[in-house]
């Protein structure tokens, strides 16, 4: 996966928010369920498949102050640990 | 970014989260048996009747807007709906997962098979409680051991996760031994769970002659702790005589040793289900708990949920009982267990005191002693 890269959240998974802006993700087909922190939150309501990873990014780095250097990786990390849980697609090649 | 795998592992706060995550659902009030203790009938708080099917879809769409992550039907006998396979398509539309609790009598292949197409079932529960007809149908009725073996391998068939829940009662301790070995062995299923029946409902009238006394209890203490080594784990339990046998234990072992309360101990903690969910009666009706039926916090398709589940005054009473401490009751007094104690089910509290903020008499691990019992 790169930063060109256009993630789509599963239509099927649920977005629960529960404590102010932690969330858990759930996967009813499989009932898996992730953990997310608020910027976890605010990456999985970007992938519409529209944004790449590098738009995503921006977006962390302009609604959270202190963002570490590390972001691009553990975002695209925690794309593709969404991704191998099929919580996430990735748009067509042609897209990238 | 990623916390953890598990929900149930994520990190405890005392604060409420914003939706509930599962709801109880009594989805109708009829039944094809007359259980001699069913908690559900004859209970002076219910009204016995069915909602059309559009209530229950409008509220699946409610709840499925909130997040809510899993639904359990049950009853009455849930596979008595014709409209059944409508109501858990729409759960599955509102991508939620379901699980159903039954006698087993009225699952065909052709609802067996839906269910298992649906990808979404957790499990169906079903209630034996012998190893025989006879022990079996002593309480349920003439046929219903028949009935709910033959729900079992149909669920097997179709290939649905089947749960198997064992009720213990005056007839059935001497059988423990026969049941394990029929459902594990026999059945071939992976695991059952225990409990007992209760001062609830139907078994109010007939509490004499089925309630386990305290030689029963001990009885069965003893034996399922046992089987459940034989067994490897394979017997589970969150009330009834195995859950005590276990939580009595640990409470006179850590009395003996003069060890530090319990993080949970001497106050009213018994139950934790008010912060995770909620409850609907067969006629609407929405309650903290089944067992609690006559706290009626609002209606369905009336009444917002996440309004109730965040502000209703007297589900926030009941998530606060845990404050009052076990020392403020007479019934505690004197007691050496107190530090170690939660205070046991609120539900059972309510129907054998009248008040769910007292300690249930129930399980109170002293008046067992104070019986005769000893722990094994
Ligand atoms: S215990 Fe279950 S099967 Fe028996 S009467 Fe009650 S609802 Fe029906
Ligand atoms: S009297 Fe019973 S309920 Fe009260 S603290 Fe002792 S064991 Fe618990």
């Amino acid at each position: 996966m790169n930063y060109l890269a256009k993630p789509i959240a599963n239509p099927v998974v649920v977005l629960r928010e529960e404590f102010d802006d932690w969330a858990v993700l759930f996967n009813p087909d499989t009932a898996d369920a992730v953990g997310i922190n608020p910027v976890g939150v605010t990456v999985w309501k970007q992938m519409d498949g529209t944004r790449s990873i590098e738009d995503i990014v921006s977006v962390v780095q302009s609604n959270f102050e202190d963002v570490p250097e590390a972001v691009h990786e553990e975002i695209v990390a925690f794309v593709q640990m969404l991704e191998k849980n099929g919580f996430v697609g990735l748009a067509l090649k042609s897209n990238i | 970014m990623r916390e953890q795998r598990s929900i149930d592992t994520k990190p405890v706060t005392s604060r409420l989260m914003r939706t509930p995550r599962s709801i109880d659902i009594e989805i109708t009030a009829r039944c094809n048996l007359r259980c001699r203790y069913c908690y559900f009938f004859n209970n002076p708080a219910m009204e016995y009747r069915d909602l059309p099917a559009n209530e229950w879809l409008d509220l699946f769409d409610e709840l499925g807007s909130l997040g809510v992550m899993q639904v359990t039907l049950a009853g009455g006998e849930p596979f008595i709906r014709t409209d059944l396979t409508e109501i858990l398509e729409s759960i599955v539309r509102n991508r939620m997962r379901f699980s159903l609790l039954s006698n087993g009598a009225l699952i065909d292949d052709r609802i067996a098979s839906f269910i298992a197409g649906t990808g979404r079932c957790d499990y169906v529960q079903i209630s034996v409680d012998g190893s025989s007809s006879k022990i079996h149908d002593s309480c349920r009725g003439e046929g219903s051991f028949d009935g709910a073996i033959r729900g079992i391998r149909t669920l097997q068939r179709n290939r649905v996760n089947v749960a198997v829940r064992v009720t213990l009662h005056r007839n059935n301790v001497c059988d423990l031994e026969n049941i394990t070995k029929f459902l594990l062995n026999d059945l071939g299923l992976a695991s059952f769970s225990t409990n007992s029946a209760g001062y609830m409902g139907a078994c109010r009238l007939n509490s004499a002659d089925l309630l386990l006394n305290t030689q029963d209890r001990q009885t069965a203490m003893t034996t399922l702790l046992s089987l459940n080594e034989i067994f490897q784990g394979r017997i589970s339990a969150n009330a009834g005589p195995l859950a005590e046998g276990r939580m009595w234990r640990r409470m006179e072992d850590a009395r003996s040793q003069g060890a530090p309360s319990f993080s949970n101990g001497g106050r009213l903690t018994g139950c934790g289900c008010t912060s995770s969910k909620l409850a609907v009666r067969s006629d609407g009706v929405i309650v903290p708990c089944n067992m609690l039926a006559h706290i009626e916090l609002g209606r369905i398709n009336q009444n917002c949920i996440s309004e109730i589940w965040q502000h209703n005054h007297d589900l926030n009473r009941l998530r606060n009982r845990h404050t009052i401490s076990l020392s403020d009751f007479s019934f505690c007094d004197g007691c050496s267990y107190i530090s170690y104690c939660t205070g046991n089910c609120p539900g059972l509290a309510y129907s054998i005191m009248g008040n769910a903020y007292h300690p249930s008499p129930d399980a109170c691990f002293r008046r067992f002693i104070e019986a005769n019992g000893t722990i094994p």
